[in-house]
């Protein structure tokens, strides 16, 4: 187990079901690896929603998982979050063991350390934006004038200056989930969960969000644990991505391992659509055998992407003829203008 | 013709079918038995248990332990009772209208303000204005004990998951048990007063209160619930800051219910005496045939109910804040006039205006029946003749030279069982196999009578129903049900019971369901038909009574009118419903089809319907049920009978055990209902 790791999870399982303990402590007895373990769970009707996750997530990283919905994403951050009791496995949050934790000493790493922010944004509909943001505090025991006057430069980081005694039900759904965001941070936390917190929003919404989540990580240096289902979020947010499918974490590996070493089929499908010449780097593609060189040098550096080096490499080219049927000259295409064209507008 | 042709042409031997096929058999053994065999029809006392006894004498062990504990309660509750009394009866009346009124404006505006001036202003000048107060302290002191018991078994249920099936029913036993059957032990426990209405109308109120925060809590979204744990809330806070908060309005809507309960019950307990409320007013000017005054008290039952539902109901709404200063301004002017008014030395209610009306409602009342008996009798034998006493005593005894014109002979039942064959085996051949059955045992009971239905029939009827509605478990659960009734020997009473009560809830389907339809077809009857179900909603049952005995007096016919009257409201709401809800995509497809409106009606609206219709019936036969024990108070029969004589004499074991069988009814009529629309709504992929 790394020394240094923010999140660590080793072995976590979580089982539905009816009796989910017992049921794990006699599959786990009989068989060794977790898909035999997970067969005779399902084969007794239980649900083995995780399986046996292990990863690590180093201070400030941002570890984003992917899955498709029923992958089991969302059971995972409510196991490390303690939301649900996990069947089995050991999480440790700054090398602390969360699951052998009291409930009142959860419920401090909850009002001091950890911070999260759900899907449908799970505002108090009773109470006002700044009461919402404030709530950690409130339940922590900070007097209210105090609590107000801490809430107040977080609205304000997330755009929110002026609607403090909005209600919830009066905010747009993009208002509503920087409202979940800024009571996410009230507590100062220093590990962060964020559950699908983009999903529901439409798409220009989500991307100015994801740009501005991007900043306020920037200035916070948080070690982030991030759920989405969308591989282009996850590529664009990711150090590094974890993809589930059923239960499982099929591969962690950063945005470029993801799109260009897949380590199966489902994985691949996941990448098809994304323009891998913007994720991944020149040194990726780079041999060690420098063979024949030919005179021409674009000026290509390992850490530059494929698109730029692509256009780089284009320049070179000499500006070629365009005709029509009868094989009359129209006009001509510059190579570079090719590789600019196809590049996608940058998001 | 091929082998396909003739697979479908034969009759699948469905689960309805099987279980319409044995009954069928069950009930023709049992006809043709009769004659050997008498034993099947009436089941002979030597075969019963007894029961009542029993349970009176456990029951009398059980209270003579408690007795102190509650006498002490009672001891300590009555201070409370004198205190609200006191503070409200001793209040100069300008005051508490003026309270009531600024009220009314801090929740509601100009109009709850204007709602509660008319309302205690209507019951200030009827005259009965201490009788009233009586009545709304003993309302003042149960409601907070209902809503903290209810609130409570509902935050139990809530945070103990391991109780919840045990509360649950144990909510269900309080609301169905009729409220007659445990007043018997709690005057035995309390002893005659006041105290016995506020324990009793407690019990009553708090279960719609439980259910609404079980409810609530249960609706708070889960991602709200979370983010109070992840915000580091302890499980204490989490309930007192998130949870009860964000469930405020369904907690305020079974407030809202607790108190509608508790005025309805508070009136009902007046039966008991002992307390000069407007419900004891009520009873004694009925009983003195005074229904000028009755009707008059009636209205003033009436005015509370409404003026106490629509504040509180306007409290579970999203809130709009009003005034607090013009709320107090108002209760200002109140305590004003009451100053003046007793500088003046005219602090006492002043005495009903009303008076010289009543008495004219009594006397045309006179003049109307004098006027109109014949056709009222007629009404009122006609349906009895032709109606009610064919489905108590069936054709054979029923019809007689006297009522009909001609003696039933055996030929006619005869001709009668063949008709029904007849029209079974049509129906059964144009493939509707089930329906032909049906109406072969239909015809069986009309020609027998209800009350004379041999007793294996029914148990093995219950038994086909259960096993259709909710599999074998609740085919057996309900049979053994039925047969502890047979065995206790409340047997022909419960035959009455459920005579009465089957015929109201007929007439209430039939009615109902047409008043629906007609309300989801033209907006305009249901702007006539929605303020009339709120006002027969609002009424508390024992309200009913006044009209029908005004016309009709007192009997069966009177008690299945106040019956239909109660219990018709969730059939027209629910038939309507279901009728308007349908998706609007699949009447756009229907329309497309090329159907016509009727057809629409037919085949896309009524079939998506049919779980919300079911489930207004299952709500109907729950209320009749309810009903028929208040109208035993003008004569009916069977059970509901047995429970008010059982009051009358302190018969704790009797009380009970009709109470008890009155539950089981409800309850087997309840699962079975509830387990024809679960099988709908699953049919139609709706749950």
């Amino acid at each position: 187990m790394s020394e240094t790791a923010a999140i660590s999870v080793r072995g976590l399982w979580q089982v539905f079901g009816a009796q989910p303990g017992p049921a794990f402590q006699r599959a786990s007895a009989d068989h060794d690896t977790p898909e035999a373990i997970a067969e005779t769970l399902k084969a007794q009707g239980h649900i083995p929603a995780v399986r046996d996750a292990n990863f690590d997530v180093a201070p400030g990283e941002l570890f984003v998982v992917m899955g498709l919905s029923g992958s089991g994403k969302s059971t995972l951050i409510r196991g490390i979050s303690r939301l649900v009791e996990p069947t089995a496995g050991k999480v440790e949050i700054e090398g602390e063991d969360v699951l052998s934790a009291s409930t009142k000493r959860m419920t401090e790493l909850r009002r001091s350390k950890i911070g999260m922010v759900f899907q449908h944004f799970g505002l108090f509909p009773h109470l006002s934006v700044i009461d919402n943001v404030a709530f950690p505090l409130k339940v922590g025991g900070m007097s209210r004038a105090e609590r107000h006057a801490k809430a107040r430069p977080i609205l304000d980081m997330v755009g929110l200056q002026g609607r403090e005694n909005a209600y919830p039900r009066e905010l747009s759904g993009g208002q509503r989930q920087r409202v979940g965001i800024a009571r996410s941070l009230a507590g100062d936390c220093s590990v962060w969960f964020l559950d699908e917190p983009f999903s529901a929003l439409d798409p220009l919404i989500r991307r100015q969000l994801q740009d501005e989540f991007l900043d306020i990580r920037k200035r916070l240096n948080t070690t982030i644990v991030f759920i989405t289902h969308d591989i282009t979020e996850a590529l664009k947010l990711a150090d590094r991505i974890a993809i589930m499918r059923d239960g499982r974490i099929v591969q962690i590996g950063t945005p470029a391992e993801i799109v260009l070493k897949p380590v199966d089929d489902y994985v691949r499908e996941f990448s098809r659509d994304v323009a891998r010449g913007r994720h991944a780097k020149v040194g990726s593609v780079m041999r060690q055998d420098t063979g024949d060189l030919g005179t021409d040098d674009p000026g290509l550096r390992p850490d530059m992407t494929l698109e730029d080096a692509l256009a780089s490499c284009m320049k070179l080219y000499q500006p070629v003829p365009v005709r029509d049927d009868t094989g009359a000259l129209l006009g001509a295409v510059y190579p570079q203008d090719l590789a600019k064209a196809l590049q996608v507008e940058r998001v | 013709m091929t082998a396909i042709d003739i697979a479908v042409r034969r009759p699948v031997l469905t689960r309805g079918l099987v279980a319409a096929l044995f009954v069928l058999a069950v009930g023709a053994l049992c006809l043709m038995l009769e004659p050997v065999a008498p034993w099947l029809f009436a089941f002979p006392a030597a075969w019963t248990v007894p029961a009542t006894d029993w349970v009176g004498n456990v029951l009398e062990v059980v209270l003579n332990t408690i007795k102190p504990t509650m006498r002490l309660f009672s001891a300590v509750v009555a201070y409370p009772m004198a205190g609200a009394d006191w503070a409200l009866s001793g209040t100069p009346w300008p005051i508490v209208l003026g309270a009531v009124t600024g009220l009314g404006w801090y929740i509601g505006g100009w109009r709850m303000s204007l709602l509660g001036l008319a309302g205690f202003g209507f019951v200030l000048l009827s005259g009965y204005w201490t009788e009233s107060m009586n009545t709304l302290a003993l309302v003042v002191v149960s409601v907070p004990l209902a809503v903290l018991l209810g609130g409570g078994i509902g935050l139990l249920a809530n945070e103990a998951p391991r109780v919840r099936p045990a509360l649950l029913a144990t909510l269900d036993a309080m609301q169905t048990i009729p409220t007659f059957a445990y007043l018997t032990p709690l005057l035995l426990l309390f002893g005659f007063g006041p105290v016995v209405g506020l324990v009793a109308s407690a019990i009553y109120a708090a279960p719609p209160m439980a259910r609404n925060v079980i409810l609530g809590l249960e609706r708070v979204d889960a991602e709200v619930k979370e983010a109070g744990i992840m915000s580091g809330a302890t499980r204490l806070q989490q309930l007192v800051l998130v949870e009860i908060p964000a469930a405020a309005q369904q907690i305020m809507v079974g407030v809202n219910q607790c108190l509608m309960a508790a005025l309805s019950m508070v009136i009902i307990a007046a039966v008991i005496g002992g307390f000069d409320d407007i419900g004891w007013e009520v009873l004694l000017t009925m009983r003195k045939a005074q229904f000028g005054q009755a009707f008059l008290a009636g209205l003033v039952i009436v005015a509370f109910a409404i003026v106490i539902d629509r504040m509180s109901a306007q409290l579970a709404l999203e809130r709009q804040r009003f005034s607090w200063r013009i709320g107090a301004g108002i209760f200002g002017a109140g305590i004003a006039l009451a100053l003046v008014l007793a500088l003046a030395g005219q602090a006492d209610a002043p005495a009903g205006i009303f008076g010289a009306a009543s008495e004219a409602v009594d006397t045309s009342l006179g003049a109307f029946t004098a006027a109109n008996g014949a056709a009222l009798d007629g009404i009122k034998n006609g349906a009895m003749f032709y109606g009610l006493l064919p489905l108590r005593i069936g054709l054979d005894q029923a019809v007689l030279p006297f009522t009909w014109g001609f003696q039933w002979t055996g030929a006619m039942s005869l001709w009668l069982f063949a008709a029904g064959a007849l029209g079974g085996l049509a129906l059964a051949m144009t493939g509707r196999p089930v329906a032909g059955v049906g109406l072969a045992i239909l015809t069986g009971i009309i020609e027998t009578g209800v009350a004379n239905l041999p007793w294996p029939f029914v148990l093995s009827s219950v038994a086909a129903l259960g096993w259709i509605a909710g599999g074998r478990r609740l085919a057996i659960i309900a049979t053994l049900l039925l047969a502890t009734i047979l065995v206790s020997g409340l047997w022909e009473r419960a035959l009455l019971s459920i005579y009465l009560s089957g015929a109201a809830v007929a007439a209430c389907t039939v009615v109902g369901g047409l008043l629906g339809l007609l309300s989801a077809v033209s907006p305009m009857a249901w702007r006539v038909v929605r303020p009339l179900c709120d006002m027969l909603q609002t009424i508390p049952l024992f309200v009913f009574l006044i009209p029908v005995l005004m016309f009709f007096q007192i009997g069966e016919f009177s008690a299945f009118l106040a019956i239909c009257a109660y219990a018709i409201v969730p059939m027209i709401r629910y038939t309507r419903h279901g009728l308007i809800s349908t998706p609007p995509d699949m009447l756009e497809a229907a329309i497309a089809s090329g159907a016509t409106p009727s057809q629409i009606m037919r085949d896309v609206r009524f079939p998506y319907a049919a779980p919300s219709i079911l489930l207004g019936l299952n709500q109907t036969i729950l209320y009749a049920f309810a009903m028929l024990v208040i109208a035993a108070l003008i004569g009916t029969t069977g059970l509901g009978q047995s429970i008010y004589l059982a009051l009358g004499q302190a018969d704790v074991g009797l009380g009970v055990s009709a109470g008890a069988a009155m539950a089981i009814l409800a309850f087997i009529a309840d699962r079975l209902v509830q387990g024809f629309a679960a099988e709908r709504r699953k049919a139609l992929g709706l749950s």
